[in-house]
């Protein structure tokens, strides 16, 4: 039994047309969302590809998709030839460090930023706002010249081609002190003023109190200045000439230029450094996704 | 009552009270005191922003006035640099191609990723899978990521051309030619930013009132309606602040151009940070790259000023 309308529309028959062009926008919604993530995963997955033969198989025509055999000559090379596990290593070294000692001194500084007063306050917070977004490629010859001036003064801590010199001037980032003092902020003031009351120390609030509410705010920083000083190639490439303290974005962009025709090692290379920071992400995803909208979010 | 009057008898109020000069030395004793873990809590930021941040930030408004100093020792030479900037063509070339690469990369992937948000927004069906499948480029460092554009778009080994070849359509020269390049570097920082773009903007999206959108649904607004109806507009201040923030991450294109074109063919790539870079650690004209360096300095401070003093104006509202 079909439902007329008085004027003589098929209602049910408006109905099934409604359901089918919303089936077929939301189809459509899916196939344009499928496309980009096929542009986006695409390159990185054509990687394992040439990764994975040889490179003089590279030229071969017609194009060669997947890798007829498990050639593992790029890899040997790569671990036995070039110092891929030292600037591993280094990269390790210097991205904990930045992250490490800017979670310290940004949480700090955001406390007393937060919930402390002092005269000056307000303008000493300006003037760090208005550094906020400073990048080191717009400070690159004076703090350059900073660093290599800093090795006679430093007794060779922080200087050109020194772990120091690399890691020390990253840890400055006025914008984890302004996320960890918007964080604070948000916490109920009655739990910090009820310590105050009681006689407690404004280290003993931080520490027993605020740190420990602070767990989301901190892993949501580290993750991004982790990410950030992991990318990083600028700085790296100016500070540093030797194999001791290169990171692997520098190291690899000098393999490019050693080896133009060995295009299987530097997919290797470009692989191996990849994919373990994918792996991190696959579990923690819910974290990084958070970090990379927080960084510039968090207001 | 009988209290209070004995209070009166045994505090000799005139006694205890302090002179104003003695109150004053008080109140500043007891303010310094309280510096003293205010500066606990502050001084190692502070002390690393000053050395690290604001001193080369002061030096280098001075080097900009001299030149050399990396091998030799710095000579003033006044406004010498600032004046010889306009005059230099790879300089103004390098502005032009960086002002190019921005307009076209913030345009494009602004689009791209406000269509994605709003497709993810109104498919809530697999809307995770789509977020991290969508973030997967953010994790690769830009260096990597120009080797991977590197064995897509390269003339001869570019698995694009060879797929091309294969089926009898003329090779494209992503990289040799100009303005492909500068197109090529467009889409890596494309594809490398769409992921974050669209996680802000649906950010962005998620919270507008539902209400809002189910008013305009019953006065039969259609999607695209409701889209440039309200969404739009409720997402203007944002969509300002992100633009702000674009430009100035967007205006220090390097690494990209550095593994895939170095600023060729003929200068058709060479951005400002690059020429920065070149002019520093090939030691030609310094004081160029000094002058050039407090220029782009005092874009970046006055675009920050704006985009957080709008934002502020706006969370006042």
């Amino acid at each position: 039994m079909s439902l007329k309308h008085p004027i003589g529309i098929d209602l049910e028959d408006l109905a099934r047309q409604d359901a089918l062009t919303r089936r077929a926008k939301s189809a459509l919604s899916y196939f344009v969302l499928g496309l980009f993530v096929l542009i986006s995963v695409g390159p990185i997955l054509y990687v394992i590809s040439p990764a994975f033969r040889e490179s003089k198989s590279l030229f071969s025509y017609p194009p060669q998709w997947l890798p007829n055999s498990f050639y593992l000559g790029n890899f040997k090379f790569l671990l036995t030839e070039t110092n891929y596990i030292r600037w591993g290593i280094n990269t390790l070294i210097f991205a904990t460090s930045v992250t490490l000692i800017s979670l310290v001194i940004d949480t700090l500084a955001g406390y007393a930023f937060a919930r402390m007063n002092f005269p000056g306050k307000k303008l000493l917070f300006g003037c760090i706002l208005a550094t906020l977004m400073v990048p080191i490629a717009a400070l690159l010859a004076p703090t350059y010249l900073l660093v290599r001036n800093l090795d006679r003064w430093t007794f060779g801590l922080i200087g050109l081609d020194t772990f120091g010199g690399l890691i020390i001037p990253m840890t400055v980032s006025p914008l984890g002190v302004f996320m960890m003092r918007q964080f604070i902020e948000t916490l109920p003031k009655g739990l910090y003023e009820a310590a105050r009351i009681d006689g407690a120390s404004e280290w003993r609030i931080f520490t027993k109190i605020v740190l420990p509410l602070m767990k989301p705010a901190v892993v949501v920083l580290g993750i991004f200045v982790f990410m950030q000083q992991w990318a990083n190639f600028l700085w790296p490439l100016v500070i540093t000439t030797k194999d001791e303290t290169r990171v692997l974005t520098v190291g690899i962009a000098t393999l490019q230029g050693q080896f133009v025709t060995n295009w299987g090692v530097i997919a290797a290379a470009t692989l191996m450094t990849i994919a373990p920071i994918i792996m991190v992400f696959l579990f923690f995803q819910r974290w990084f996704v958070q970090a990379s909208v927080a960084g510039a979010l968090k207001q | 009552m009988s209290q209070i009057d004995q209070n009166k008898v045994l505090i000799d109020w005139q006694e205890l009270s302090l002179t104003d000069e003695e109150f004053r030395r008080a109140r500043s004793r007891y303010k310094l005191r309280g510096l003293i873990p205010v500066m606990g809590f502050l001084g190692p930021f502070l002390l690393l922003w000053s050395v690290f941040l604001a001193i080369p930030m002061l030096w280098s408004i001075w080097l900009s006035f001299n030149t050399g100093g990396l091998i030799d020792e710095a000579k003033f030479v006044g406004f010498d640099n600032w004046s010889r900037m306009l005059s230099n063509d790879e300089l103004v070339r390098s502005l032009k191609n960086t002002a190019i690469y921005v307009v076209i990369a913030i345009l494009t992937v602004f689009s791209l990723a406000l269509t994605i948000a709003g497709l993810l927004n109104s498919n809530k069906r697999g809307q995770n899978f789509f977020k991290v499948a969508l973030y997967f480029p953010l994790l690769v460092p830009p260096i990597m990521a120009g080797m991977i554009f590197f064995f897509l778009t390269h003339y001869d080994m570019g698995i694009i051309n060879l797929v091309l070849q294969a089926t009898n359509h003329e090779k494209l020269n992503f990289l040799g030619d100009n303005p492909n390049a500068l197109l090529t570097i467009v889409s890596l920082e494309v594809w490398r930013g769409l992921g974050f773009w669209v996680l802000f903007f649906l950010a962005g999206l998620q919270s507008i009132p539902s209400d809002l959108i189910d008013a305009a649904k019953i006065d039969g607004a259609g999607s695209v309606r409701r889209f440039r109806k309200i969404s739009l507009p409720t997402l203007r201040p944002l969509l300002l602040f992100a633009v702000i923030i674009a430009l100035i991450f967007n205006f220090q294109l390097f690494d990209s151009v550095q593994v895939l074109t170095k600023g060729g063919p003929v200068l058709g790539t060479t951005s400002v940070v690059w020429f920065i870079y070149k002019r520093l650690f090939a030691f030609q004209d310094i004081g160029l790259a000094y002058a050039t360096s407090v220029g782009l300095l005092i874009v970046v401070v006055v675009l920050t000023v704006a985009a957080y003093g709008f934002l502020g104006k706006r969370s006042e509202n």
